[in-house]
């Protein structure tokens, strides 16, 4: 059925040569947060870079500060809309409560479990023991203290990683869709490309309750989409990643019940 | 799709195998780059101008961020401040900006990074016998910040898969329209392409050698402590090889680093070239073993629990060639103890019992010697061992056990 609905995704991203792919799973008791919750968002990890001719990313400054400044602006107003207050840290020596040492030591724990989520979640390298159980993932006790010291309700934790073709990118695949007249036909050498993921951690049980990723990319350079530079594309990455939260499957199932 | 590119990169070495033995063969006995040569392309207080490396810094800052507050570093202030000195000492025109963190991992390598941060892992302190060597690594990674490598080798690899592209594209494509198949020429020129950015590599690591050599030279360090660096080096490789039954690795197109005979052979030729008549130099072991003393214990602890008896056994040779001590002989008992094949018990005991015969004997050379004297028999002989392990350590987490043992 999986595999059914990834091969359909495929199919219906070849023919436009762009695709955009979203996959969330949640701890199953997980309901969204709603109402008056306090959300921490730990420093948005982000980085933006050139698509060389040859295809190597060329990681850019200017264009990095701009789409973080971005991401950062379209996350204030979604989460205003929810109505939670939220802080977002732009350092880590910005929390009260807790110290630069302790912000460092909870972002490398929930990078290197969101990397085990990465790999036995999306990757392939599923977990027999995890099947058809959510998200069962936790950052344990230093998440509650986090949570017990400096008084937010969840933690958001956001990754992106764009891409965008150079000139040069785009004008080699030009020449490759200019070849399909004589017969060599390659215009989907790739172009931009975009990785985002963003996770939520519960901060009263510790636990890693909603996690999502999303994948963009465009086979033929010079196709363009939400591209973090622009408040537009920003905006369209928050709410592509953050806006559809679904509840936990034993809450949906109680609530289809009733 | 990733098998897909071995299996055809593993078929273009074997189109293009022999054409490129012979064009790049060379490559690995490339013509010395003299010292003299290698001038500072960076002066105190750079900062990037370039958008291409702007981009890196920011990158590099934030992984110097993670870095500077690893777990995994060692805070000690002596020591960091010890390697702090010696990088503002022999770091050039750029000495007082490098910043040098000191890394708990039992393995000789060091790093620069492109914003001039750099890495030593603690395994070097442990390989290196005066600071004069210690100097020429460290030297060496200034070496790469002062000729601008990251940023250079980055240029380079983005123009020559740019080139690569847009040529294969071409070939694709002017080749469809003259009626020609070009695909094992494209093939040949991405072999090429793979192999010219290696030997760029090499080229670099070879500059940062004799750039480093000039380096301390003029720090007054005596410049031919490098090339016995690699010396050393290479005979624990060997050492490690023969103990597993193997052959060290010798080097090959694809490394990014030149072999160590030739980097050694180098830079012995580097060290006469830059050796002034008359000036005296120093190797500072003196100096260099009383930095790290308090260290070295945990160092030795490191290498043995590798369980790799051939290199210990050698380091542990190398650095007694400065004189046999307590410490030494201890370790060098612990790398058979913790073999235990036939007999090392044996050859252990007889290095604990080496051990203790020297003032600075660490409390368990007492201790493992006490209980190989138990296991003689020598029960007398091996409870004035243990009681002098007890003396040392009273607060020892086995002191309880020891004391009934000895009753």
């Amino acid at each position: 059925m999986r595999t059914w609905g990834l091969a359909l995704a495929l199919s219906a991203c070849l023919p436009t040569s762009a695709c955009v792919q979203t996959r969330q799973f949640a701890d199953v008791q997980f309901t969204p947060p709603q109402g008056d919750y306090r959300l921490l968002v730990l420093r948005p990890d982000v980085s933006v870079g050139s698509l060389t001719t040859g295809g190597m990313v060329e990681p850019r400054a200017d264009w990095t500060d701009q789409a973080r400044a971005n991401i950062i602006a379209a996350l204030q107003a979604q989460q205003g809309q929810r109505g939670g207050k939220l802080q977002i840290l732009e350092r880590r020596n910005q929390l009260t409560g807790a110290s630069e040492q302790e912000v460092a030591d909870f972002e490398r724990l929930f990078y290197a479990v969101g990397n085990s989520i990465v790999i036995h979640k999306y990757s392939g390298d599923y977990l027999p023991t995890k099947r058809g159980k959510g998200l069962e993932y936790t950052l344990g006790e230093d998440a509650v203290r986090l949570g017990q010291k400096t008084g937010y309700d969840y933690a958001l934790f956001l990754h992106a990683e764009d891409s965008v073709a150079s000139g040069g990118r785009i004008a080699l695949g030009v020449l490759g869709l200019a070849g399909c007249i004589v017969g060599f036909c390659a215009p989907n050498i790739g172009g931009a490309s975009q990785l985002d993921y963003a996770g939520l951690v519960d901060l009263k049980t510790g636990e890693v309750v909603w996690f999502n990723v999303v994948q963009a990319g465009s086979q033929v350079p010079g196709i363009a989409f939400g591209d973090l530079r622009t408040p537009a594309g920003a905006t369209q990455m928050v709410d592509r990643l953050l806006n559809r939260m679904k509840p936990g499957l034993a809450v949906r199932r109680a609530a289809e019940k009733s | 799709m990733c098998g897909r590119c071995a299996a055809l990169s593993r078929r273009s070495l074997l189109v293009g195998g022999g054409v490129a033995a012979a064009s790049f063969g060379t490559g690995l006995a490339q013509a010395r780059i003299l010292p003299q040569e290698m001038v500072p392309l960076v002066g105190a207080g750079f900062k990037p101008t370039d958008k291409d490396e702007q981009g890196i810094w920011q990158l590099m800052d934030r992984a110097e961020e993670e870095i500077s507050g690893s777990n995994l570093l060692i805070q000690d202030p002596q020591l960091t401040g010890y390697l702090r000195d010696l990088i503002g000492h022999v770091g050039g025109p750029a000495a007082k900006d490098f910043r040098i963190y000191l890394a708990h991992i039992p393995d000789f390598n060091a790093m620069m990074f492109p914003t001039g941060f750099a890495v030593v892992f603690s395994g070097l302190l442990l390989r290196m016998r005066n600071e004069a060597q210690l100097a020429g690594v460290i030297a060496h990674e200034s070496g790469h910040f002062l000729r601008r490598h990251m940023i250079r080798s980055w240029r380079d690899q983005r123009r020559k898969t740019d080139i690569f592209s847009i040529a294969a594209m071409a070939a694709g494509v002017g080749g469809a329209a003259g009626g020609v198949y070009l695909g094992d020429y494209v093939q040949l020129a991405q072999l090429g392409t793979i192999l010219s950015l290696f030997q760029y590599s090499r080229t670099m690591e070879a500059e940062a050698d004799a750039m480093g050599a000039k380096l301390i030279a003029q720090a007054g360090y005596a410049p031919i402590e490098m090339a016995n660096i690699w010396q050393q080096l290479i005979g624990e490789e060997d050492a490690s090889a023969r103990y597993r039954r193997k052959r060290r690795r010798r080097g090959s197109l694809f490394d990014t680093h030149p072999s160590s005979q030739s980097r050694m052979i180098d830079l012995r030729a580097d060290a006469a070239d830059v050796t002034e008549p008359g000036r005296a130099y120093e190797t500072g072991r003196e100096r260099y073993l009383s930095k790290i003393a308090g260290i070295r214990p945990t160092l030795l602890d490191d290498q043995v629990k590798l369980n790799d008896p051939g290199a210990t056994q050698y380091l542990i040779e190398t650095l007694a060639q400065d004189g046999w001590n307590g410490l030494l002989r201890f370790y060098e008992g612990e790398v058979w103890r913790l073999r235990n094949r036939n007999g090392d018990d044996v050859r252990a005991g007889q290095s604990y019992a080496a051990a203790v015969a020297y003032p600075d004997a660490p409390a368990d050379a007492w201790r493992w010697h006490g209980i190989t004297l138990m296991k003689a028999g020598r029960t007398a002989e091996a409870k004035t061992a243990l009681t002098r392990y007890l003396t040392m350590k009273p607060d020892a987490s086995d002191a309880a056990w020891v004391r009934q043992t000895i009753g």
